[in-house]
């Protein structure tokens, strides 16, 4: 390729997207706030000051402004209008993976849904890999009768699973480097995930045991509570999907990254605008 | 999945209404409420759920919800620094057992394309894609069958690690061009030109008003008593002291069994 | 009488690419005329019709120059969405451009998108059911219809939006003659009775070249215009009929089987048809005895009896769902019948060593990044290495290194195939290969299957073209509801049947099967 027709090998469909500097900013910021959200039990005791009895029974509360600051994340991040037709198809089609993923008879389905948004998101960029990572989320959700109260949360996470991949080196970047930051990233984001998800439940158990929820406790001593819950709980599931997600990248990365290179790059295009006086003669697309 | 004929209670009503009754579960930690709502749940599942496939939804969180409550117990009773509150553990078990009970009844009782096709103009393509890819879903399945049995016409293996590529990559890659075949179709029909129109727009009929109404009745008596702590919400537990239930709560549960007593399901 | 649709010298080029795929292309679409597109593949009849409603080049990207005018609005400077009330368009793959589950929301669709206020959508909607006859299906789901319904409702639902012109690509590639005669039919109503422009693009001529009254015949990116039969005589393709015609320098070129009678009566007609010697079958390779499958209680097959010769090319023909897919998956050994039994060597048949199959949807055999490799797959599996002879065989050494995505439709069918041959079972099966396959690629396949029967080994081509099974197969099967109700020589079978009847049988009577029979005979 030569080096004034592609600036950067990575081909993504970010540029289609349209993103204006403010929205960036906004975006920034309420992914920020998506974070500290997520975080909140370790966050609010030392945010809301002495220990309070309270706390305990405010919890579920704060649970609902979480979801709040979630939705608006989601609102923002997934209803800016301007995906266009090549955007919402292939959220649908890849979507549409991620369902079939997770119907009852696929073992480990569930896990095996990361492979899809890992994969996508690496190709076409961290926006499209949060769209389809709550698309799909969402999606399979509905097809198998799912939609449970951790909803909010399970979208914003795995679309940040999907974002994430975007990030990581793309299209062009030799086959070694991207497999295998692709594969560390899953080993990492499939026990992250599993963490995150798992906090939501956390603080429905304040019973003053050293796994539970400290309302009083403050961030250090929270973060060891959590992680001794975890460890009993979860980290065995987490543990297997990340391996699980080491395993399916390495061996259908290649293939599955050169397709949807392909597709990234066949669907990249953006109009040049053409002025009258130009009009007979050859104009430029793209 | 195909489209249902327009259910009697709209989609966004059941939206309400779990929202009230999750609210409501949230702000107390009383078995008594909380049992309530699992009858509750029961009771509108019975009634209103679509038959098909949903249905078994209610079953799946019942499940859950059990497990859960059992779950939290055993946690406390076998972790070696836990408090030994079985009972608090347990309440708070049911708490979140609740949780999921009521969203058994939601996902039972709503249809899952209903609620796509209502999504506000601002989600119309992130609601598109959504439905699309659920109407996807079974060609991509079948997609992989036909694969599999290409494969094996042409004496592959279609066991083991080694055979996934054949089997994804074609999978996907057909995935692909249908999309752009999508894309192109939906382009020129005009898709994201300007402001758009319903064809068919739900219309909220006074069942769906009313269940919205009395949900939302039913929450705020709730968080009136949790904000002004009129009656405890949360009894203690060590040891366990339950205070007589408050009638005016057992009114607002009441109120949320409302669409229980409405004529049910789809209509067909 | 303006016209719908005009380029002016335009010139196209897709990105990353250096041949232009529309070089100066000058012509016209009058109002309500039904015009083809006809051209063979890769030469630009795609691009030709998606630059009508702008998809070229705003979907596409590329390079542009020219301009190309949709009732008086310019495609450069509005996009598709903007013209979707001025051009409707109807891809290949029907199937896949659906939005929505309901045929009647499907058909509202495009207007949704064009803010038409509810009450006049309601009014149009019912204006499509009754136009093109899709009333009883209004509540189906769009997944549960037929080919040629989905093509109906795919037509419905560009046009309900309002245009004035249609263009389809391939309409009817997908489509069993029944399917393609509803969609031909409907589109002649459209044009004669409602006043809308249709034009479209299609390999089946023998299908469409009756119906429309000017052709486009483009090659290598230019676009010349005239009547069909001056098109089709300058491109060499076309029906039998005209094929038979340019032989004996008829003028003008019949297009119709009508149109050659009329000729025919003139002259002197040979009387009776040389029956082609064949050669004797040799010996049995497959045996098939009261075979009986059902799928869901409902029979596919009934006490199916067969033998497959070495040196045989069968014809398996019958209607849609008459179970020639069934059979040929039983044969192949991928599906169990519950009855009866298929013996090749005295042991069941094992799929991919005794038989081959090459499925309907030949795309899903292909996962490999090069014609070669896909190739070497098979080969792998049995410890051979040799990939030369396979793509010889099929003629498509060019394409060795071609990555199979970038084919054409035409061009992967002969790659699925080879990589099916290539596991060296004597016996193969094809499943309706001639589904969007082109002449060129066509006559590749034919001469392959020629070849493998002459070799020793046995083909069965489960088919609806009837030119195909009259002019390779040695021996055709019928299909009804599972049974077998015809079994002999082509010559005897198809000149028994009105239905599946060729072109040549048509003009001259029972016996004639290709035009090269017709032309040998007045020579």
């Amino acid at each position: 390729m030569s080096a004034a027709s592609v600036s950067a090998p990575r081909v993504r469909t970010e540029a289609a997207l349209g993103k204006p500097r403010a929205r960036v900013v906004l975006l920034v910021v309420a992914n920020a706030l998506g974070v500290l959200a997520f975080l909140w039990p370790f966050l609010l005791p030392a945010l809301a000051g002495p220990a309070s009895e309270n706390h305990k029974v405010d919890g579920p509360w704060i649970l609902l402004g979480v979801v709040g600051i979630l939705g608006a994340l989601l609102f923002l991040e997934m209803g800016r209008g301007g995906m266009g037709p090549k955007v919402v198809s292939l959220v649908a089609v890849l979507g549409a993976a991620i369902v079939a993923l997770r119907l009852p008879g696929f073992i480990a389905g569930f896990s095996a849904m990361f492979i899809v948004v890992l994969v996508a998101g690496n190709a076409f960029g961290p926006s499209f890999g949060f769209l389809l990572g709550a698309v799909g989320m969402f999606a399979s959700g509905l097809f198998v009768g799912g939609l449970g109260p951790w909803l909010p949360f399970e979208m914003v996470a795995f679309g940040w699973v999907g974002a994430g991949a975007g990030l990581l080196p793309g299209a062009g970047t030799p086959w070694g480097i991207r497999i295998g930051a692709l594969a560390a990233y899953g080993a990492l984001a499939g026990v992250v995930y599993g963490a995150i998800m798992n906090l939501w439940t956390w603080p429905f158990l304040a019973d003053g045991s050293a796994i539970a929820w400290d309302p009083s406790g403050t961030f250090a001593e929270n973060l060891r509570h959590y992680l001794s819950f975890y460890l009993v709980t979860s980290l065995a599931w987490d543990m297997a999907r990340a391996v699980g997600n080491v395993v399916l990248v390495v061996a259908l990365g290649r293939p599955l990254l050169g397709a949807l290179d392909r597709a990234a790059k066949r669907m990249r295009l953006s109009i040049v605008p053409v002025t009258t006086a130009a009009r007979r003669s050859a104009t430029s697309v793209g | 999945m195909t489209d249902r004929a327009r259910p009697a209670i709209h989609p966004v009503a059941w939206i309400a209404w779990v929202s009230a009754a999750s609210l409501i579960s949230l702000s107390t930690t009383d078995p008594v409420y909380l049992l309530l709502l699992w009858a509750t749940a029961w009771f509108v599942y019975q009634a209103q759920r679509i038959p098909g496939p949903m249905a078994r939804s209610f079953r799946m969180f019942l499940a859950a919800g059990v497990i859960t409550v059992v779950l939290r117990t055993a946690l406390v009773l076998f972790t070696p620094v836990g408090s030994r509150d079985v009972l608090f553990a347990l309440l708070e078990g049911l708490r979140l057992g609740t949780l999921l009970v009521l969203f058994g009844t939601f996902n039972a009782v709503t249809d899952p394309f209903g609620l796509v096709r209502l999504a506000p103009k601002h989600f119309h393509e992130p609601a598109l894609a959504t439905a699309l890819a659920l109407s996807i879903t079974p060609r991509t399945v079948a997609s992989v069958g036909k694969v599999r049995e290409a494969q094996r016409l042409r004496g592959l293996s279609t066991g083991g690690l080694r055979s996934l590529p054949a089997l994804v990559v074609p999978v996907l890659e057909r995935g692909i061009e249908e999309a752009g075949t999508l894309a192109e179709s939906m382009d020129a029909r005009g898709h994201g030109r300007g402001p758009r129109t319903r064809y068919r727009p739900e219309r909220w009929s006074t069942a769906s008003l009313a269940v919205v109404g009395a949900a939302a009745v039913g929450a705020a008596a709730f968080v009136a008593t949790a904000v002004t702590a009129r009656v405890p919400l949360h009894p203690a537990t060590d040891p366990l002291a339950l205070s007589s239930p408050d009638p005016v709560l057992l009114g607002a549960i009441a109120l949320l069994a409302l669409p229980g007593l409405m004529p049910g399901g789809a209509d067909r | 009488m303006s016209d719908a649709l005009r380029y002016d010298d335009v010139t196209f080029t897709y990105p990353d690419t250096e041949t232009p795929a529309l070089a100066a292309v000058d012509v016209s679409v009058p109002e309500g005329a039904f015009a083809l597109a006809i051209g063979p593949t890769g030469a630009g009849k795609s691009t030709f019709l998606r630059a009508a409603n702008g998809l070229v080049p705003h979907f596409t990207g590329g390079t542009f120059s020219g301009r190309v005018t949709v009732a008086g609005r310019d495609t450069l400077s509005e996009p598709p969405r903007r013209l979707a009330d001025a051009v409707a368009f109807v891809p290949q793959d029907a199937a896949a451009s659906f939005v929505v589950d309901r045929v009647e929301d499907e058909l509202a669709y495009g207007m949704e998108n064009l803010g038409v206020d509810p009450r006049l959508m309601r009014r149009r909607v019912e204006e499509m059911l009754d136009l093109l006859d899709l009333a009883s299906l209004r509540d189906r789901s769009v997944r549960t219809l037929s080919g040629g319904e989905r093509q109906r409702v795919a037509i419905g639902a560009a046009l309900a939006a309002g245009p004035d012109l249609l263009v389809l690509d391939e309409p009817t590639s997908q489509l069993d003659p029944q399917g393609a005669e509803n969609v031909m039919a409907a589109l002649q109503r459209l044009v004669h009775d409602h006043g809308i422009t249709v034009l479209l693009a299609e390999h089946r001529l023998e299908r469409v070249a009756g119906w429309v009254d000017l052709a486009f015949g483009v090659e290598q990116g230019r676009v010349r215009s005239g009547s069909p039969a001056e098109v089709i005589r300058s491109l060499a393709v076309g029906p039998p009929v005209a094929e038979l015609g340019r032989a004996l320098g008829w003028d003008p070129l019949p297009l119709t089987v009508r149109d050659a009678r009329d000729v025919v009566r003139t002259m002197a007609v040979p009387s009776h048809p040389v029956l082609a010697t064949r050669e004797a079958p040799g010996e049995v390779l497959a045996e098939v005895r009261g075979l009986d499958l059902s799928y869901d209680r409902t029979p596919a097959l009934r006490g199916v009896d067969l033998d497959l010769r070495a040196g045989e090319v069968v014809a398996l023909m019958g209607r849609n769902g008459a179970g020639k897919s069934s059979l040929l998956r039983v044969i192949a050994g991928v599906q169990h019948a519950d009855a009866g039994l298929v013996h090749t060597n005295g042991h069941g048949p094992r799929p991919g060593v005794d038989v081959a199959l090459c499925p309907q949807e030949s795309d899903s055999v292909l996962f490999s990044d090069s014609v070669a490799l896909e190739i070497r797959a098979t080969l792998a599996a049995r410890d051979a290495s040799d990939v030369e002879p396979w793509l010889d065989a099929l003629d498509i050494t060019e394409l060795a290194a071609v990555h199979p995505r970038d084919l054409s439709a035409g061009q992967r069918l002969l790659v699925a195939t080879a990589a099916i041959a290539a596991t060296g079972a004597p016996i193969l099966l094809l499943d309706e290969p001639t589904r969007g396959l082109d002449p060129a690629a066509k006559g590749r396949l034919t001469r392959f299957v020629r070849a493998h029967a002459a070799s020793g080994g046995a083909v069965v081509v489960a088919t609806h073209d009837v030119e195909l099974a009259a002019g390779v197969a040695s021996r055709v099967v019928m299909l009804a509801a599972g049974e077998v109700i015809a079994d002999g020589d082509p010559a005897v079978v198809l000149g028994d049947s009105r239905v599946f009847a060729p072109q040549m049988t048509r003009v001259f009577g029972p016996g004639w099967l290709t035009p090269e029979q017709v032309v040998e005979a007045l020579a």
